[in-house]
């Protein structure tokens, strides 16, 4: 009966030509031929939910990857600029429950951690389409940091899109000899107090940076990773609050209060309010230096003891309509020529998630010729000495531990 | 036609509109609230969410923050706008232009209010920077603190800022309506400016004063954008903690958000009629 | 008091009126602006030019706010005129229940009903969309329309109506030329201010709109805690015009019979 439908609907296809906005049916669309794909996909929309709040970024988004949409397949890209990426997963969430299940009105969304794996448990992700596209050839799967996501194996349930080491950023004209662990942070918190602090988890960035003295508390990483473990997050956690709060009063505002999220810890750090602030995405650094935020005197460096690093997505929710425009949307992402783009600093300098020993050689020459801002280490440098992400279970209960034992 | 049927058509789209949209918005949020929605298969009504949520000591921090933020703003606002309306009747050298700027006020949305206050009053704003420039404070951090600051300072400036003229206006135009004569006359029976003004002009602006500040009580007390745009990181504003509950991607969140803004909806209805009851009350009488 | 008092507390007022808005007309032609520089060191068109650009989204933004105010407050004026009328003419049991009715969602906040309406606008599939987000906004808009038109009716003579009517009139004829000629600038008030009560909503955008129906208060606040200054500056100065422009419009008006006014203010 459902191959007959298809068959209908493939016919349909021939003889009146593309329904644009109507490939809400995921099954019918893996494993198909990709120039039939890009047909279905013509003419239609795909509305694409990320974080907005980098006017660089968003031009990219809007000027060159909608171009090439608007030019080579007639898709319309609608950019939907969002302050935090939950906003998208709760639309989707509540589309679900109210039982829509094939006219949702999110196609993509950029996202990771624990965002996917809420995606993944609510079963609200699309997957098994990565075969599908042309340029997954260019995606190392085998690289365990590209085939799971904090931790929950990807499964062919989202397409990577960058990657991204965190860093401190610091203003060399200010302070001359910056923390080079996190064990020199702390007493260079006590030493010059009121000059540090830390977005309050959940915020994305200040809840990656408790992970950092959460895993100096545990004298380590590799204890950590694997599954959620009640007894030894009781054993760690009374030792990375005590750190947190003996660190409070020499804090920003004494540890009153927290900003609530990296912009605002970021504003503190340009009106010299603070000494530094942190990323884990370092590129943001030139972003703002270039965009007048930040001096020009910003450097940036990771921890001696290791940073953590992360891969972000693109994930296609299970209800959205226009998959096919969705699909041509994430395969030109990780075509090289898009993410050569992106690397520039110019225009965002975030490093790839493509394998660069798969993409074409004069491409190849291109990415090894990219200039690196001043501002932004490199990530050679830092991926000397990286670090992993913990399972998602682990940061849930390390930001709930966080806000009621140092936040409150 | 007759009278009654007249009148009931001419109604009924507006209570069609407010009956579906706000009760019908009330009614399902006290329906979510307790958990029964068969629709979406929720079919074993309970008291639970605001149980969970009347347990919670945040709350409590949250519902006195915004009580704090809004009657503190409501008073000020109110004394202040009396004033203001006081110096507009009469006639001044810049009258015309603080008409001008109270009605200009009117017409910006309150988000670029709140801006605008960040602007002028974080540790590193223009005050902070002008205390620096004439050597008062050498580093952000001796400027005292005024938002993001657990006395939600810059909340309430930002209301005060936007509500003096809109109270303002209302009691000007109820004092102009009124005019001068019984003033006048109690004046000349001897009375002082304040005896004046407190037994026989406030008495008579009361209603504009109680309606305006009653409006402005119950806004204050249910704005989401000021206190999370101004707001500190803990505790939340009770509209900012029901909305933060509302996008909690954990769905057993929900009904308590529903719950909170339920217990929004009680409080400010209950906060405004009391309101309304003691002040006309007090100076009434 | 006296004059001089006068005075001085008078410009202390307009001092205060006007400056929050002075940083931010500032921004959004500085770059780099930061501690402890009271003025910006560079000054720059960028914002703007961002602000205008086609792809930048200020723009869509712009339009987008427009329209969903415009036809709010169309579909107010559609509704609150009979509403109006019949709150400020007629007399009939009940209407103590019809007035609370009516200023409820004025005294009860926007976040109280907005979670309630997106559980059944998204079965609907009105979240996500503008329609949706319009008629979210009527709550808030719809009461000041009524309170207005009723203030407007309850000075209306209705023997005007009757002597046409007696002149042989049909009511569509009397509504026409005797009604909405002696109504006119109180319709003209009241949509203004429906246009300007839509034009500042954020919560009911947001949650309604879901992110994908993107106002200028919602762009505004997402560039502002994105902290671009600069941007945020020029979108704020951009949110300010058209209350600007209706001021302008409406000047003669509102001071003439500033008796009118406790109906038509909103917070």
């Amino acid at each position: 009966m459902a191959k007959s439908i298809r068959l209908a609907a493939a016919l349909g296809l021939m003889l009146t030509g593309p329904v644009a906005g109507d490939t809400a049916d995921g099954d019918a669309l893996i494993g198909q031929d990709w120039d039939t794909i890009i047909e279905m996909a013509r003419g239609g929309e795909v509305n694409w939910f990320l974080w907005g709040g980098s006017d660089t970024i968003n031009q990219y988004v809007s000027e060159y990857l909608g171009g090439i949409l608007e030019d080579e397949y007639g898709i319309t890209l609608n950019r939907v600029g969002l302050s935090d990426t939950v906003e998208a997963v709760n639309i989707v969430l509540g589309e679900a429950e109210a039982g829509v299940t094939e006219d949702g009105s999110v196609d993509l969304i950029w996202i990771n951690g624990e965002n996917f794996r809420t995606m993944v448990q609510a079963d609200l992700a699309w997957c098994g389409y990565p075969g599908t596209l042309p340029n997954n050839d260019l995606i190392d799967w085998d690289n365990p940091s590209i085939a799971t996501d904090f931790g929950v194996p990807v499964d062919g349930c989202e397409m990577p899109w960058n990657r991204a080491q965190f860093a401190i950023a610091y203003d060399s004209a200010r302070t001359e000899m910056p923390p080079r662990t996190i064990a020199e942070l702390i007493d260079w918190v006590d030493a010059n107090p009121g000059q540090f602090t830390y977005p309050a988890p959940p915020d994305f960035n200040g809840s990656v940076f408790v992970r950092h003295v959460f895993y100096h508390a545990a004298g380590g990483v590799d204890a950590l990773l694997g599954p959620f473990d009640q007894a030894l997050y009781d054993e760690v956690a009374p030792r990375a609050w005590e750190i947190l709060n003996a660190m409070e009063p020499h804090l920003w505002r004494e540890g009153q209060t927290y900003p609530t999220s990296i912009t605002q810890l970021d504003q503190l750090f340009a009106n010299s309010e603070v000494a530094f602030s942190f990323n884990y995405d370092p590129s943001q650094f030139g972003l703002a230096v270039e965009s007048g935020l930040w001096p020009e005197t910003v450097r940036s460096y990771g921890f001696a003891d290791g940073t953590i690093g992360n891969t972000n997505y693109t994930l296609i929710p299970f209800n959205s309509p226009n998959k096919a425009a969705a699909l041509v949307l994430q395969n030109l992402l990780i075509s090289a020529e898009a993410q050569l783009e992106k690397a520039r600093p110019e225009v965002w300098g975030t490093v790839p998630a493509i394998d660069l020993g798969a993409v074409p050689d004069e491409i190849r020459a291109e990415f090894d010729a990219l200039p690196s801002h001043p501002s932004v280490v490199a990530p050679e440098v830092l991926a000397e000495a990286a670090l992993p992400e913990l399972q998602a279970e682990w940061i849930a209960a390390i930001e709930q531990g966080w806000i009621e034992n140092v936040g409150r | 036609m007759p009278g009654g049927a007249r009148t009931f058509l001419l109604l009924a789209p507006a209570l069609v509109v407010i009956g579906v949209l706000f009760l019908g918005g009330l009614g399902v949020a006290v329906l979510r609230s307790v958990g029964y929605m068969p629709l979406i298969g929720l079919t074993d009504p309970s008291l639970d969410a605001y149980a969970a949520l009347l347990s919670n000591r945040d709350f409590y921090r949250s519902l006195a923050l915004s009580l704090h933020i809004s009657i503190t703003s409501t008073l000020i606002a109110s004394v202040i706008a009396v004033g203001a309306a006081l110096l507009l009747r009469r006639g001044f050298a810049g009258r015309g232009i603080v008409s001008f700027l109270f009605q200009l006020n009117l017409t910006v949305p309150h988000l670029v209010g709140a801006i605008g206050i960040l602007y002028l009053f974080s540790q590193s704003g223009s005050f902070a920077r002008l205390g620096y420039q004439v050597g008062l404070i050498d580093q952000p951090g001796q400027f005292p603190a005024l938002v993001y600051d657990p006395f939600a300072v810059g909340i309430i400036l930002q209301y005060v800022w936007k509500e003096v003229p809109f109270i303002g206006l209302v009691v000007l135009a109820q004092m102009q309506g009124i005019g001068a004569d019984y003033e006048a006359a109690a004046r000349s029976l001897g009375a002082r400016p304040w005896q004046a003004f407190r037994h026989v002009l406030l008495p008579l602006i009361l209603p504009g004063l109680l309606a305006s500040s009653a409006i402005v009580f119950a806004f204050t007390f249910g704005a989401y954008e000021i206190p999370a745009l101004l707001g500190q990181s803990h505790p939340q504003a009770l509209p900012v903690l029901a909305y933060r509950l509302f996008t909690d991607v954990d769905l057993a969140a929900r009904p308590q958000a529903m719950a909170a803004s339920i217990l929004i909806a009680a409080i400010s209805g209950v906060m405004v009629w009391a309101y309304v009851a003691l002040t006309r009350r007090r100076v009434g009488g | 008091m006296g004059r001089a008092l006068r005075t001085t507390l008078g410009t202390v007022l307009i001092l205060w009126l006007v400056l929050p808005l002075i940083p931010l007309g500032l921004w959004s032609f500085a770059r780099g602006w930061r501690w402890p520089d009271l003025l910006p060191p560079v000054w720059t068109l960028d914002a703007w030019a961002y602000a205008l650009s086609q792809t930048g989204g200020v723009l869509q933004s712009l339009w987008t706010t427009i329209a969903i105010a415009l036809a709010a407050t169309a579909l107010s004026l559609l509704i609150g005129i009979p509403a109006g009328r019949a709150l400020g003419l007629h007399r009939f049991r009940g209407k103590a229940l019809v007035e609370l009715l009516i200023l409820a969602p004025v005294i009860v906040p926007g976040i109280a009903v907005v979670f309630g309406v997106q559980t059944v606008f998204v079965s609907l599939g009105l979240t996500q969309s503008a329609m949706g987000v319009i008629l979210a906004h009527l709550i808030p808009v719809l009461p000041y329309t009524i309170l207005v038109m009723a203030a407007v009716f309850s000075g209306f003579d209705t023997a005007q109506e009757d002597q046409a009517r007696s002149l042989g009139a049909s009511p569509a004829q009397a509504f026409r030329h005797v009604t909405l000629p002696a109504i006119a600038p109180g319709i003209l008030v009241a949509g203004l201010f429906a246009f300007l009560v839509s034009w500042s909503q954020y919560i009911l955008t947001l949650v309604i709109g879901g992110g994908r129906v993107e106002t200028l208060p919602l762009l505004l606040f997402g560039f502002v805690t994105s902290g671009r200054n600069d941007i945020a500056g020029a979108i704020a100065m951009i949110n300010i015009l058209p209350g600007l422009l209706i001021l302008f419009v409406t000047a003669r008006r509102l001071t003439g019979r500033s008796a009118a006014l406790p109906g038509i203010l909103r917070p």
